[in-house]
């Protein structure tokens, strides 16, 4: 942990180097690919359509780089920017740095809702279409269940409501494992390769869908910083000092809740973002969350983006796993950080 | 004036009574300490005083506003609160950790104003905690720790602090430094302190009034000289104590042997 807090300087040049990331991210997800079209053909091809020169690409590569590299692109930074942000706020609501955007059971439920989808409505040719809806249904019902079992008693603490989360996922992991124990061969392989989350199925429909709950949610868990950073002192003093405790936490577990359960619905489980970008950040940038909130929005879609990047293109034409190259990333990042950042204190 | 008042408090966890009946008025500009052994339900009554619990019966009332109908923002211009055990998060300096208790006024969403950081500037240069005002609030040294402790609470404008064993885990000389600098608080600016104490000495020497709680209940009440003095205060404890006067002030002594 950094013990001393940090310059404003390192927070600037904190700054700086996670927007660069974020450019660096955008242009990776717009021109690597199988399909070789170079980055200033692209820059040509976007000023074209705002009417200033013309484009030389072909309407193929157009396509390729409209229709299927930005909209993924796009739900990448979403996504990366929704999880990243929602495990730093759970970390901070529930003051502890284990916390990641799951804990309440919005991937339990998620999974079991898309596992019911796949194996119920499934056609033989691909995922039905009303994965997303019941994932997305799943994951609220375990949140909300979550939240009735363990932040209903008047002596709730954060601890309660975590238990009761572990209590909730078990539950529709289970069922989720039965459902899915039950079914063929091929909905089983269909279920387990959404489990694994991915970016491959990127549209503009998913992007549109996504969209106003990662804003509103984003915006919500930002705007709450401050209250984050008074909870940090616990909750009998932070309601001392004014703060009411009880309805921050409603409304900060329901924001990162709802923005997860629409990401998850539309992308999957993509593991390790939300607690690895929230603990990269607060090991450069200290422990308030005024500073680690706003940085863990650019540097989890950043992330995110860079990571799928590498998951489309190292083995392509198959993709590997986006979570397994999130922690693979992530880890080893991390470690650099933590052995670094312990150097540079003693 | 009376300045706060606690009527016919009882507080319960689960079917365990904590605190029974307890009736209290403490004038303002006083301090007013509760004493008594452990478990006799201190640490509750402190916590409904800063209206942090809710009670089974009975209310509290500062500043004739009784706490359970205002909301935390408004409580928190009455009554500020030190726990026993307070947490202080790595990373947080000195300023910003004091800062904190300003939130009731400038608001969650808005940053301190300037009147906000004023205040924060004066509680710190008059605890003596300008040095550290940068440092990381959990790098300080016990003493220091509970120094911007306190620091938080004045910074608070409340008319009311309540602590919570405020010297407890401190050595002698920065025991007397933190009362010596409460008594300065009730006695320039008109505070309101009630504190709990383990030290009777201590407890006698600097407090106005003594408060014996004993199994939840109030044994005795009065001014500090007689509470020491009582034969109740003993019984509580469930020891030999002796009082020694040294140079006017009174000096709880324990004694080995046979508890009576």
């Amino acid at each position: 942990m950094l013990t001393s807090p940090p310059s404003t300087r390192r927070v600037l040049l904190v700054v700086v180097a996670t927007t660069a990331a974020l450019v660096v991210a955008v242009a990776c997800g717009l021109v690597i690919g199988p399909t070789s079209i170079s980055a200033s053909r692209i820059v040509g091809d976007t000023f074209s359509h705002l009417g200033m020169g013309h484009s030389t690409l072909t309407s193929l590569q157009s396509t390729i780089v409209w229709q299927l590299r930005a909209p993924r692109m796009v739900l990448g930074l979403l996504a990366g920017a929704m999880l990243a942000v929602a495990g730093a706020t759970y970390q901070g609501v529930f003051r502890n740095p284990l916390a990641d955007p799951y804990l309440l059971g919005v991937a339990a439920g998620a999974g079991l809702g898309a596992t019911f989808a796949i194996v119920n409505i499934a056609n033989a040719s691909s995922v039905p279409a009303w994965t997303p809806l019941l994932a997305f249904a799943g994951a609220l019902i375990a949140v909300a269940l979550t939240w009735v079992i363990g932040g209903r008693s008047m002596r709730s603490t954060p601890a309660t409501l975590v238990l009761a989360g572990v209590a909730v996922s078990a539950l529709f992991t289970s069922a989720q494992t039965f459902l899915q124990q039950q079914s063929s061969t091929q909905s089983i392989a269909r279920v387990y390769i959404w489990l694994l989350g991915s970016l491959a199925t990127a549209s503009w429909h998913s992007v549109l869908i996504v969209v106003p709950y990662v804003v509103l949610c984003c915006v919500v868990c930002v705007l709450a910083a401050r209250a984050l950073d008074i909870m940090s002192v616990g909750d009998d003093e932070a309601r001392s000092v004014g703060l009411s405790v009880r309805s921050v936490r409603l409304l900060v577990v329901g924001a990162a809740s709802l923005g997860t359960a629409a990401i998850v619905s539309v992308v999957g489980l993509i593991g390790f973002v939300g607690i690895i970008v929230p603990h990269i950040v607060r090991l450069l940038v200290g422990t308030s969350y005024r500073r680690i909130l706003p940085l863990s929005v650019i540097f989890g879609a950043a992330f995110l983006v860079l990571c799928d990047t590498v998951a489309r293109t190292v083995m392509a034409p198959s993709e590997l796993p986006l979570g397994v190259v999130t922690a693979v990333i992530g880890a080893p990042v991390f470690v650099l950080i933590l052995s670094v950042r312990r150097k540079s204190n003693s | 004036m009376k300045m706060v008042h606690l009527d016919r408090v009882t507080m319960r966890a689960g079917s365990t009574v904590l605190v029974h009946d307890v009736s209290l008025e403490v004038e303002a500009g006083t301090w007013c300490t509760i004493i008594g052994p452990n478990g006799a339900g201190k640490t509750s009554l402190v916590a409904a005083l800063a209206g942090l619990r809710t009670l089974a019966h009975g209310t509290v009332s500062i500043d004739q506003h009784r706490l359970d109908s205002l909301k935390e923002r408004e409580r928190a211009r009455l009554v500020a609160y030190v726990p026993q055990h307070p947490e202080i998060p790595a990373g947080m300096t000195v300023e910003e950790y004091v800062t904190l208790s300003r939130v009731a006024f400038h608001g969650v969403l808005r940053a301190p104003s300037i009147h906000d950081r004023a205040i924060v500037a004066g509680v710190i240069e008059r605890l003596e905690l300008g040095d550290f005002r940068h440092r990381d609030g959990a790098s300080l040294s016990g003493g220091e720790r509970q120094r911007m402790v306190l620091a938080r609470a004045l910074a608070q404008s409340t008319k009311v602090v309540v602590l919570d064993e405020p010297i407890t885990g401190l050595d002698v000389r920065h025991q007397m430094d933190i009362l010596e600098l409460l008594k300065k608080e009730v006695a320039e600016c008109g505070l309101t302190v009630i504190a709990t104490l383990h030290d009777l000495t201590l407890a006698g020497l600097f407090t106005d009034r003594l408060v014996l709680l004993h199994r939840g209940e109030v044994r005795k009440d009065g001014a500090a000289h007689d509470v020491i003095r009582s034969e109740e205060l003993a019984l509580s404890y469930g020891t030999r104590l002796r009082v020694v006067n040294v140079d006017g002030s009174d000096v709880v002594v324990p004694m080995r042997g046979e508890s009576h």
